[in-house]
């Protein structure tokens, strides 16, 4: 009779404590700053620095990485459905702040603002702090080129592109390459399509933050000189890729063709150093100019693609403000954006050089008169680059769309924007 | 105390613990699910909720992409039920022979079944893109070697139902290896003494087992090849493209993929909350007439 | 007669044979390019490794790697499959028996409601879920969202239906009577639950364990939105996720992860084999 009973109540106990178990969150976690970043690649790098940092000053900063499949929009969504905000977290331009701009502070008269010149604004504000330096292009393979006999400095338009190309392919057995690009546009792979690629049609040609045909795209509004002359470029790069790697690949099978020599350009950004680092790839590389339009060129796309932005109901504004500063403008900061964590960064005190190959070559373009153009990728409304353009691409790839069709479908996908 | 009061207690202390969990995780989210597909909930604290009646769904049938997704989510499920029972079927007649190390072949089928959708979705994708294109060059076979299994709406399609079948035959087998195990001996004995050749035994005694095991095996075959999502999110990720009534579409983005992007990557929660609930609408609809339709049978038989 | 039945024999066997070996192919490959590195993988994915001992160096790599931080992972599933099984089978178990036997329309009510649990697929609950998880953390100061315990609820919730109606479906065959007596001896009602009746409920025990250990061990789509990606409380499918989704995808180390998720509940599976596929067989059909 009794046994019965006490087993029952330990069921409910057990019932109860397990509704009630964890009542509040840990006290640690609130005295300290929560970082909630995006970068999977960092995420070791930045913890280390931010143990560092709290030796330095006492300050705690947990740092929690979300990647993966989920996008970070999504990880942050859930994130802030759960019962701890992040003190600071990430938005990736425009879209990101339009979401969440009634959770996010102004910064006003922090030092490091003066010394970027890629924060992110709204209205004259500064909302977002800039995470790193990034850039994409065309990644050429300096030694093939040589032999090919093709100078990079000569690659500004599509017309010097296209013969070159063809030259490229002519020489393919010689060189031992299988295609003369590296270029992706499987499932996989929409970010390099529908946000990077495209993004030519957005900024290419224009001077450095020149947002009409993005304000244009917003409303609905085509610019079909544009995407006319941005479908040919789409195709150029398509005709010279490799099939496998353009229709199914995925990013390793994309650098990989790369780093193995197999092809001569790769359509990728800086991001991609580390993969040769660990695979002990070391042939000389840079980007060429950037030809997404008609015209002469000589830009590349540089950006910061994210910005530490602060919450505005986090407990712990001012330590998060000044952790931010920290990284900035501190030596430690510095050593851990360039030499531990192989970033670029974005301020202009810094005169540690990156060491990786395409990192440096971007340092190089920043310093160039106008060149760079600008990233206007992730100004799209949510979903509309990846989601809705990717597919386009993929579709042009695999033939099942030809070039008219291409334009046409894209010009309906903005079309459906107003 | 009473015994009538006694009982009650008891009655109720016992049912509490599954029920109060069921309701607040099941029930309670599923007419709050039903309430957010009729307004434009954001699903961000603080973001006041507005009624838009049946907006969502008059937006939702007149969407090109949930079309397709529909149509390729049915002839997914529907060529699904059939190779996973059959190919489930053709196991489990083997295990029950009497052959050597029996219960060493029924582990080896099962063991497919022991890895999540997840992690096999992942070793799927890399088997179509490296594994097969290599087998075809090692065998001097052009045609396989350049195969695009993964760009392909088709083959895509038959990749996937391959990677489902290969987990869950392995588990539909076991039912049916319960069902050919619940045959009376006996009666195959007494039929065999009567002269019955083995395709009259097979029609007229194990048919009929087959038949009832058939009724759950359908089921979960249908219902959980309906709601397919990690194996597609690993394999495919809803790739690659095919156009459909003028419209560049995802070609394997099934129903519940679909309801999860249109949420997530296109930020919009109340749409999807509202082809959720078309999918559960759906999805009983067919298991209900699904059974309905078995059972009838079964006593037919 | 009987070399023809030899024959057709030995061509099942062989059949048996064959087939066997195409369903385990892909477990051959996982381990063989688990040992390889990753240009390696590039070159011949169907060659065997060239080092075996790479594999080792794939483990440690797997093993020290911070987004899949395999110890605590494998750690809290463990702690999630264990406790959930625990609460799923014994909560059920006493709802389902007393709907049984309490024979009035309330209880034939509520064992309704809890079949139509049956056919609501997850989706149309998933998104409120979240919201109502957060809701009760704000409002009744519980943490649901992000912890063990609103892990553990939710799977208790969604494996209620099933496991209610497969015991309500076998207790039904076990005899009143034998509750009876002991009723007439004396013994209070949930004494004959716990003395009488779970032993009897074992093997409908085991085989809900099997299922439920399978399905929550592997389940991605909940405990990404419960626990999140990239969170420090994760599974393993939300380790490997977070691991293989990341820009770089490097197969060798993806098919190590992929290895090393599948290993615990396979070594588990084959260590309880006999017990399991009995309990299997003789509870899927009931």
């Amino acid at each position: 009779m009794k046994k019965g009973y006490v087993l029952l109540l330990m069921s409910l106990v057990l019932t109860i404590s397990l509704l009630a178990g964890c009542t509040t969150s840990s006290n640690e976690e609130d005295m300290s700053v929560v970082i909630y970043q995006n970068k999977v690649e960092i995420g070791e790098q930045l913890t280390a620095f931010a143990k560092q940092y709290e030796e330095a000053t006492g300050n705690k900063i947990i740092v929690k990485t979300t990647g993966g499949d989920t996008p970070y929009q999504d990880s942050l969504k859930a994130e802030f459905q759960s019962d701890r905000e992040p003190d600071i977290f990430v938005i990736e331009g425009m879209g990101g702040y339009n979401t969440w701009n009634s959770k996010i502070i102004e910064f006003t008269d922090d030092e490091w603002i003066d010394l970027t010149d890629l924060e992110f604004t709204v209205d004259g504000k500064v909302y977002g702090f800039p995470v790193s330096v990034e850039a994409w292009g065309l990644a050429y393979n300096k030694d093939l080129l040589d032999k090919a006999g093709v100078d990079p400095a000569t690659l500004t338009s599509q017309d010097a592109y296209r013969e070159a190309f063809e030259k490229i392919d002519s020489m393919k057995e010689e060189l031992g390459i299988d295609s003369v690009v590296a270029m992706a546009a499987g499932p996989d792979m929409r970010w390099v399509t529908g946000l990077h690629n495209f993004n030519g049609y957005l900024s290419a040609g224009l001077p450095y933050g020149d947002r009409t045909v993005l304000d244009k795209l917003n409303n609905g509004e085509v610019d079909m000189q544009r995407l006319t002359e941005y479908a040919d470029w789409v195709e150029l790069l398509f005709e010279y890729a490799d099939e496998t790697v353009l229709i199914t690949g995925n990013y390793d099978s994309q650098v990989g063709q790369f780093a193995t020599g197999k092809s001569v350009f790769i359509h990728q950004g800086n991001w991609i150093d580390p993969w040769f680092v660990q695979n002990g790839v070391d042939f000389p590389m840079g980007f060429a100019p950037h030809a997404s339009v008609k015209g002469e060129h000589n830009a590349i796309f540089i950006g910061a693609p994210s910005f530490y932005v602060i919450n505005k109901d986090s407990k712990n504004i001012e330590a998060a403000k000044d952790f931010l500063n920290y990284m900035a403008t501190s030596e430690e900061g510095h050593n851990y954006m360039v030499n531990e964590a192989k970033m670029v960064p974005a301020f202009n005190n810094v005169t540690l050089k990156p060491t990786t190959p395409l990192s440096a070559n971007v340092t190089e373009w920043m310093a160039k008169e106008n060149g760079s153009y600008t990233w206007l990728q992730n100004d799209m409304p949510d979903g509309f680059g990846m989601g809705t353009l990717g597919p386009i691409y993929e579709s042009y790839a695999k033939g099942d769309l030809d070039k008219e069709g291409f334009i046409e479908q894209i010009a309906k996908a903005i079309e459906a924007l107003k | 105390m009473k015994r009538q009061t006694k009982d009650k207690l008891v009655f109720w202390l016992f049912l509490s613990p599954a029920l109060i969990s069921f309701i607040i995780v099941v029930i309670v989210p599923f007419f709050m699910g039903i309430y957010y597909s009729m307004t434009d909930w954001q699903a961000v604290p603080g973001i006041p909720v507005n009624w838009v009646g049946l907006g969502n769904y008059r937006s939702m049938f007149s969407d090109i992409k949930f079309q397709y997704s529909l149509f390729r989510t049915f002839t997914f499920t529907l060529i699904s039920v059939i190779t996973i029972n059959l190919v489930a079927l053709i196991f489990a007649f083997l295990v029950t022979r009497e052959i050597k190390f029996r219960n060493f072949f029924r582990a080896g089928f099962f063991i497919p079944n022991l890895i999540g959708g997840l992690v096999l979705g992942y070793i799927w994708q890399f088997i179509f893109k490296s594994v097969v294109p290599q087998i075809g060059g090692s065998l001097g076979i052009d045609f396989i070697e350049n195969l695009l299994i993964l760009a392909n709406p088709d083959l895509t399609l038959i990749g996937l139902i391959t990677a489902y079948t290969w987990q869950y035959a392995g588990y539909i087998m076991m039912i049916y290896v319960a069902a050919l195990l619940n045959v009376p001996q006996e009666l195959l004995e007494a039929s065999e003494i009567d002269g019955a050749n083995s395709w009259h035994k097979f029609k007229s005694i194990t048919m009929p087992m087959i038949a009832q095991a058939f009724t759950i095996t359908s089921f979960l075959t249908l219902v959980t090849s309906f709601k397919q999502y990690d194996i597609i999110v690993a394999l495919t990720n809803g790739g690659p493209t095919d156009i459909f009534k003028g419209e560049v579409v995802n070609s394997t983005e099934m129903l519940a993929v679909h309801i999860y992007n249109v949420a997530f990557k296109y930020n919009n929660m109340a749409e999807g909350q509202a082809r959720a609930v078309i999918f559960f609408l759906i999805l009983s609809v067919v298991s209900i007439a699904q059974v309905y339709n078995n059972k009838k049978k079964e006593i037919e038989m | 007669m009987i070399t023809k039945k030899r024959v057709s024999k030995l061509l099942l066997g062989l059949i048996t044979v064959v087939l066997f070996l195409i369903v385990l192919f892909p477990f051959f490959i996982v381990i063989i390019n688990s040992a390889k590195s990753s240009l390696e993988i590039i070159t011949n994915p169907i060659a065997l490794p060239a080092r075996w001992g790479q594999l080792i160096d794939n483990i440690a790599n797997i093993w020290t790697n911070p987004s899949i931080n395999y110890a605590s992972s494998v750690y809290a599933s463990t702690i999630i499959t264990v406790l959930s099984l625990l609460f799923i089978s014994v909560f059920s178990a006493m709802a389902a028996w007393v709907l049984v036997r309490t024979k009035t329309k309330l209880s034939s009510f509520i064992f309704l409601i809890f079949i139509s649990g049956l056919v609501i697929p997850f989706q149309v609950v998933m998104f409120p879920l979240v919201s109502l998880f957060r809701i009760i953390g704000n409002n009744l100061n519980i943490q649901l969202l992000r912890s063990y315990q609103g892990m553990i609820f939710a799977y208790i919730g969604f494996g209620a239906p099933l496991a209610v109606f497969m015991f309500h479906g076998f207790i039904k065959s076990i005899p009143y009577e034998l509750e009876e007596a002991a009723l007439i001896d004396g013994c209070s009602k949930p004494r004959i639950f716990f003395s009488i009746i779970m032993p009897i409920l074992k093997p409908i025990f085991v085989t809900i364990c099997i299922l439920n250990a399978i399905w929550i061990w592997n389940d991605f789509l909940l405990p990404s939105l419960i626990l999140g990606i990239g969170q420090p409380l994760q599974t393993i499918p939300l380790a490997i996720s977070a691991f293989a989704g990341s820009f770089v995808k490097q197969w060798d180390l993806i098919m190590t992860a992929a290895l090393m998720a599948a290993a615990p509940i396979i070594i588990g599976f084959l260590f309880g084999q006999k017990h399991i596929i009995k309990g299997m067989v003789s509870g899927s059909i009931k």
